[in-house]
């Protein structure tokens, strides 16, 4: 792929409120205007990086022109054919401060099974703005099954899965999977950022009615949250044993320095069969 | 542990019963071989038979389904659905069924005698039987077409969801920030077009533009003329009706279509000349009505913002806020210069002045006050807008009694730069609205204002307030009632205090 940007465009603030008559109004990021910025493909499909003065992780935008919580929106030309005609391909700004999904994958996990077409169950989705980027990772052709029991984040959830309709919004408790078995397939991955100490128990309890064979788990781990008494270190270790009892077996764990402070995150695959 | 006969099967798009027919020799194979066909349909598929397929006929029938499944209860149509596809059972022997959850087993069970449920917690077999449908009942299921599943799911989802945090479709502001987004478009469409209109009809009747200004008035006259030949003196109430009945300037336009000194226009000309005019004139209509609903709109979502600033600039916070439970949550100090954020940046990068003032410079407010209490009266309203924003965004039922008392205030505040009368004390101010909202709650019951909640235990909070009151205000002897006003009067004070700390 041999893109070239044309400019960035969104504010620095929320995103939706363009159309102020003076001051603010128009495009925030006009500064950059010229900046060439060229985009390639991540190691992980569906994820790209824009190269510009820093290298940025983006996801390409599924409603492009809306921003979903003021996140910075480049527009990218693609190489025009013979005829002249020029596509645009829109990307947002993927930002590992404010996701912990963004955080792991710049930390170089390995894999995540987080990919065009897949189906996701995303357990703890609060206000859909991690959510929003799987489902520009899964495309149209994935689903995202994003589970948030908090009523107010709920609200911001299902106004933004308005615009993505391969997310499935469900507020729930993610501890009782059982009340929505009606509205989630099987899935190829859990994804997982509840931040409850009974985290991996809850992560099994769903892997167990909806997860494939075979299928991911990525789960975040605030070792806080846990236990604010012992080493993180000693956190992290107890929990990728609670999901080996899960029968979940880890494949990698990795530190989101520095992201954020004493989190982890852990890879696994689910093996059912206890033979 | 006996063999599994029967599954039930819930999902999005309806209930369906399966038939085991493929019972393995042993049951340490069994668990082994569901597991290993879990995946591959062409396994899976000779392990099940479906027996009854009831599909949800409405999206009202599904949403009741799922809750009252997800509850763990037994609808009315599950429960015809299970008497219709299950063999009487005998008394030798009960009939098994798996089912997922425990709970609606116990509903199941209590109404079957002749059944016996099985859960995944209970048999290991069940639990992977259950899954292999989840994976493949889609296919199993030959009524269904490709995605039907997941369309399903995704109305389902959204309904279940909402229904869960209760929606509020008419409190939806995403419309206020398309109806604004809308005006503003319109306003410039209109703008230009007229002056399109204007430039195609002066070579007709180059006179008329000097006569009324008004874009919207020479459009319509424009297209009441016509061709100005045709215009005489029997045309005089017709266009006085279009200029506000003043007959004066109706003659003067009659007058000079008489001299006129522009060029004859074909019909067919005319004709297109016509068309255009008459479409501006709609969408000028249009406009006017949008405008309406936007104000109608704005009493329903954010009342106490509306009438302190003005619909369009309320509007207008919300839209670059994002919704309003965005703008109830920013300071107010983000308040007073949301919309210039450009120059706010630009301020902070060249340790220049930080602006005054963003959108909310539109409200008249500002435009009244003197050049050195621009900025003053500015950050004022913004304090008010805050509150009033918050009023409206976590009141069940908002009125506008406090818009019209923080407008109020806001009026007094510019009184008092303009001449030095002292303002009410917002302790004031602020009780009479209170008074004013209960007096209302008294009548129909409604609870409102941002303390709606406690309100409605009033008793019990009314107790534990009173040792606060003791407390905290000795002044302060209410009885009943004083819940609601309590936290709104400890709000304001705190602002009252800032406000005056920093005027
Ligand atoms: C750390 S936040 C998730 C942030 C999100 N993953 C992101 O990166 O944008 C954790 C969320 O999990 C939710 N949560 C906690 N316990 C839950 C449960 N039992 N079921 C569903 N959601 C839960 C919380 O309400 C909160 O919104």
């Amino acid at each position: 792929m041999t893109d070239r940007s044309v400019r960035d465009k969104g504010d620095s603030r929320g995103g939706r409120g363009r159309g102020a008559p003076r001051g603010g109004g128009g495009r925030g990021g006009g500064a950059k205007g010229g900046a060439k910025t060229i985009v390639e493909p991540h190691r992980h499909a569906g994820i790209f990086v824009a190269r510009g003065k820093e290298d940025m992780l983006v996801t390409k935008n599924l409603s492009p022109g809306v921003s979903v919580y003021g996140e910075k929106r480049i527009s990218v030309e693609n190489s025009s054919g013979a005829d002249d005609t020029v596509s645009k391909t829109e990307y947002r700004v993927w930002n590992p401060f404010r996701s912990k999904l963004a955080a792991g994958v710049l930390g170089g996990l390995d894999e995540i099974f987080i990919k065009p077409g897949a189906k996701v169950l995303y357990l703890g989705a609060a206000s859909g703005t991690s959510v929003s980027h799987v489902a520009d990772i899964v495309g149209p052709t994935g689903t995202v099954f994003a589970v948030e029991f908090s009523h107010r984040s709920g609200r911001d959830l299902i106004n933004m899965a308005t615009h993505r309709t391969n997310v499935i919004p469900i507020i729930e408790d993610a501890r009782h999977p059982l009340k929505y078995r009606m509205l989630v397939s099987m899935v190829d991955v859990i994804f997982a950022d509840v931040a409850q100490p009974d985290q991996a128990r809850i992560v099994g309890l769903n892997a167990h009615l909806f997860l494939k064979v075979g299928g991911g788990v990525v789960v975040s781990i605030k070792a806080n949250c846990i236990d604010s008494t012992a080493a993180p270190e000693a956190v992290f270790a107890r929990e990728v044993t609670k999901l080996r009892e899960e029968r979940i077996k880890p494949l990698e764990q990795l530190t989101l320095e520095p992201f954020e402070r004493d989190h982890a995150m852990v890879v696994g695959r689910y093996v059912r069969s206890t033979t | 542990m006996a063999a599994v006969d029967y599954l039930l099967h819930e999902s999005a798009v309806g209930y369906a019963i399966f038939q085991v027919v493929h019972q393995a020799d042993t049951i340490g194979n069994r668990l082994k071989e569901v597991q290993d066909a879990g995946q591959d349909l062409a396994k899976f598929g000779k392990m099940v038979k479906v027996v009854g397929f009831a599909p949800y006929r409405t999206a009202a029938e599904a949403l009741e389904n799922v809750n009252l499944v997800s509850e763990g209860v037994m609808s009315d149509y599950l429960r015809s659905e299970l008497e219709l596809n299950l063999p009487k059972p005998s008394k030798k022997k009960k009939i098994v069924l798996g089912v997922s959850d425990k709970t609606l087993a116990g509903s199941i069970k209590a109404s079957f005698p002749g059944i016996e449920c099985e859960t995944g917690d209970t048999s290991e077999v069940v639990g992977d039987l259950l899954r292999g449908l989840r994976f493949h009942a889609g296919k199993l299921l030959v009524k269904l077409q490709e995605g039907d599943v997941d369309r399903a799911q995704l109305g389902l989802g959204h309904a279940y969801s909402r229904a869960k945090v209760k929606f509020s479709v008419q409190k939806n502001d995403n419309h206020i920030i398309q109806a604004i987004a809308t005006l503003d478009h319109l306003d410039k469409a209109v703008n230009t077009f007229s002056m399109r209109v204007r430039e195609w009809y002066g070579w007709h009747f180059p006179e008329l533009v000097r006569i009324v200004s008004d874009n919207h008035t020479y459009a319509k006259l424009a297209l009441a003329i016509g061709d100005k030949q045709t215009l005489t003196q029997d045309s005089l109430h017709d266009i006085a009706a279009l200029v506000n009945d003043d007959g004066d300037l109706a003659q003067a336009v009659i007058d000079a279509a008489r001299v006129s000194m522009g060029q004859a226009i074909s019909d067919a000309d005319m004709e297109n000349v016509s068309a255009f005019a008459n479409r501006v004139v709609k969408l000028a209509e249009y406009r006017k009505s949008l405008y309406q609903y936007l104000v109608d709109k704005m009493a329903i979502v954010a009342p106490n913002l509306a009438t302190l600033i003005g619909e369009v600039v309320a509007a207008r916070l919300i839209s670059h806020a994002g919704s309003l439970t965005n703008l109830s949550k920013y300071p107010a100090s983000t308040v007073q210069i949301l919309g210039a954020e450009k120059a706010l940046f630009r301020a902070l990068k060249t340790k220049g002045n930080t602006p005054k003032y963003g959108l909310i410079y539109h409200s008249s407010f500002i435009g009244r006050a003197g050049a050195k209490n621009k900025g003053r009266i500015s950050r004022f309203l913004a304090n008010k807008c805050s509150i009033a924003s918050r009023i409206d965004n976590f009141s069940e039922d908002p009125n506008t009694k406090f818009g019209e008392a923080l407008r109020k205030q806001v009026e007094e505040r510019l009184d008092f730069y303009a001449t030095g009368t002292a303002p009410t004390k917002n302790e004031d101010a602020m009780r009479s609205a209170m008074d004013a909202v209960l007096g209302d709650i008294q009548i129909d019951d409604i609870p409102m204002t941002d303390a709606a909640p406690q309100s409605e235990k009033k008793e019990k909070k009314s107790k534990d307030k009173k040792d606060k009151d003791s407390k905290k205000d000795k002044k302060r002897r209410h009885s009943e009632v004083n819940g609601d006003e309590e936290a709104v009067e400890k709000k304001k004070k705190k602002k009252s205090k800032k406000e005056s700390s920093s005027d």
